[in-house]
């Protein structure tokens, strides 16, 4: 299977002790919003400039669309958004895109509706250094559907964004992924990436620490239920079949079981005289789950 | 590349230093080039010996010249790392990278873009020179002969590529210090100072003559000294004054496209190379 981005132990050191990345292997499949999470410090933004070919790294390879990092036959077929947007500050918006659509060999035709596609058309006359960080952020993405990409990289793109830019972000970032373009969204808000993300991998202290989708990341959780007697449901419940614990917690039983055998878990506890007033399931935030991951720094491949 | 080019030329024409920089030097031609030595020539005894040859069109190329090897150079050496180093301090180079041309294409292009730019700076100073020359001759009852088209092409030529030179200087300059202030300072500190005193000492130190040779002052006054520039208005060219030991020309000229080939050479390394981070 062709991936649109591939690593293998994809490595960058900084001297001998410190590790930006580490045996990174990551694997985008076409179409996806891939979402890569991690603390800050974690090497999020190393690894998309390695993907990018703007910083070498130390060990193993990478292929973004088929190419080594860095290709021009790759880059004209992505386009990036890498931390903070960078533009001429005394160019207009408009006359940024030009000099990178001049570069990339790309007609001008497209420039109008890139601004227009990002909300930018009125103030596109402007200079750059008169917009807001919102405006900047949306220049930038303008800059990088200029190319119409298969690949887009977003490195943190609400950073720094009020709640209202944030929003107005996600709502893009949701449309640019539609279709078969594949995104690769660097992030360390949850929700952003809860909202956004078909898949999510998790990189602590440059290790991939866990990947998968958001609902196996937050795992099966647990069924909570209101009963009466207590005790007696708590040691029924720890004998039943697929049950592999059951406590008692805040007044209600706590069982790990699938969700999915909740009514017969129900019927059963009716049936031996137990009252049953509430039954739901409880589950892990993703944010829970990446505290757990990134405070303890241990390895959990979910997929 | 063409499209790339033009998109250089695009930055450096809306770009406001680079306006500042023309107009700069445009009045120090203008000022030093004519209206002081003008005054200097009306405060003396004017009349008695006609307008200075200098200040005559005969001697365009001459006066249009002399402030090239080394004033024209800083100016120049300003605008190569303005090209250069900018993009560091507004974090551009990522943006023009990830767009997909190619390093070496992009420092190509900006090598194109700047060639443009310094055509544009010998244009616009010697249509000033020549106007002043015109318009003082014509005012002091002097004969107007321009001098012949191809000694002005070779004054033209001379002034682009001593340009070329010390702006190719400024590109290491701004991509070894990732910024500007501190590349221009280096560039000034080096031209002024070190190559300056080390050229004032050779009289009486002749160990110093050898290494004095080498320098982008020596060479650059020696290859416009066949074209009216030397003797007085050299060495009397304030900070740029420069009293030898010249070189042969043809010297001149490989020495100084071996430090224009060395910089480009040395700068494209190091883009090529260097992490963005």
């Amino acid at each position: 299977m062709e991936y649109v981005v591939e690593t293998l132990d994809l490595s960058k050191h900084y001297g001998e002790h410190i590790l930006a990345v580490e045996k990174l292997n990551l694997r985008l499949h076409r179409g996806e919003v891939y979402g890569f999470l991690g603390p800050n410090g974690a090497g999020k933004t190393t690894t998309l400039r390695m993907l990018l070919g703007l910083i070498r790294p130390t060990h193993g390879t990478a292929r973004v669309l088929s190419q080594p990092p860095g290709a021009p036959s790759g880059l004209a077929r992505l386009g990036a958004l890498v931390e903070t947007p960078a533009f001429y500050p005394y160019l207009s918006g408009r006359d940024n895109l030009n000099v990178l659509a001049r570069h990339a060999g790309i007609p001008r035709e497209r420039i109008l509706p890139a601004l227009e596609q990002v909300d930018l058309a009125d103030r596109a006359g402007d200079a750059f250094k008169t917009y807001s960080l919102g405006m900047k952020q949306r220049l930038e993405v303008a800059a990088a559907l200029l190319k119409d990409p298969e690949l887009l990289i977003l490195d943190e793109p609400t950073n720094g964004l009020d709640p209202a830019g944030m929003a107005e972000m996600r709502v893009l970032i949701k449309s640019l992924g539609q279709g078969n373009r594949t995104v690769l969204l660097s992030s360390h808000l949850m929700n952003e990436v809860e909202q956004i993300c078909d898949r999510v991998g998790v990189i602590h202290l440059g290790e991939l620490v866990a990947e998968g989708t958001v609902d196996e990341l937050r795992g099966q959780g647990r069924l909570r239920l209101r009963v009466s007697p207590l005790e007696q449901a708590r040691e029924l419940a720890a004998h039943m079949n697929g049950v592999t614990d059951a406590e008692v917690s805040d007044g209600r039983l706590r069982i790990a079981v699938d969700a999915g055998e909740a009514a017969r878990i129900n019927r059963e506890l009716v049936l031996a005289g137990v009252e049953v007033s509430e039954v739901y399931r409880e589950r892990d935030s993703l944010e829970t789950v990446f505290l757990g991951l990134t405070q303890n720094g241990s390895a959990n491949d979910v997929e | 590349m063409w499209n790339s080019i033009v998109a250089e030329v695009l930055l450096l024409r809306k770009r406001l230093s680079t306006w500042i920089l023309l107009g700069v030097w445009t009045i120090m031609h203008a000022v030093f080039g004519y209206v002081f030595p003008y005054v200097i020539y009306l405060n003396g005894d004017a009349g008695s010996a006609g307008l200075p040859a200098g200040l005559t069109p005969a001697r365009l190329v001459g006066t249009f010249l002399e402030g090239y090897p080394f004033f024209g150079g800083v100016i120049a050496l300003m605008l190569g790392v303005l090209a250069f180093g900018s993009e560091y301090g507004w974090g551009t180079w990522k943006t023009l990278y990830t767009q997909g041309p190619g390093r070496l294409h992009l420092f190509l292009a900006k090598l194109g873009g700047l060639a443009f730019l310094l055509a544009g700076f010998v244009l616009v100073t010697f249509a000033v020179d020549s106007l002043f020359s015109y318009a003082l001759s014509l005012g002091e009852g002097a004969p107007i002969d321009w001098p012949g088209v191809s000694s002005m092409a070779q004054g033209l030529v001379a002034g682009w590529f001593l340009m070329a030179v010390w702006a190719s200087f400024g590109a290491p300059l701004a991509v070894l210090s990732k910024g500007t202030s501190l590349a221009i300072g280096i560039g000034i500190l080096y031209g002024l100072v070190i190559e300056g005193l080390i050229s004032a000492f050779v009289n009486s130190v002749s160990a110093l003559r050898s290494v004095a040779e080498a320098f982008l002052r020596a060479n650059g006054y020696s290859l416009v000294q066949p074209l009216g520039v030397g003797g007085e208005a050299a060495s009397s060219n304030g900070p740029g004054a420069f009293s030898g030991p010249y070189v042969g020309g043809e010297q001149a000229v490989a020495v100084l496209a071996a430090y224009l080939v060395g910089f480009l050479l040395l700068s494209a390394l190091l883009l090529r190379r260097r992490d963005v981070t």
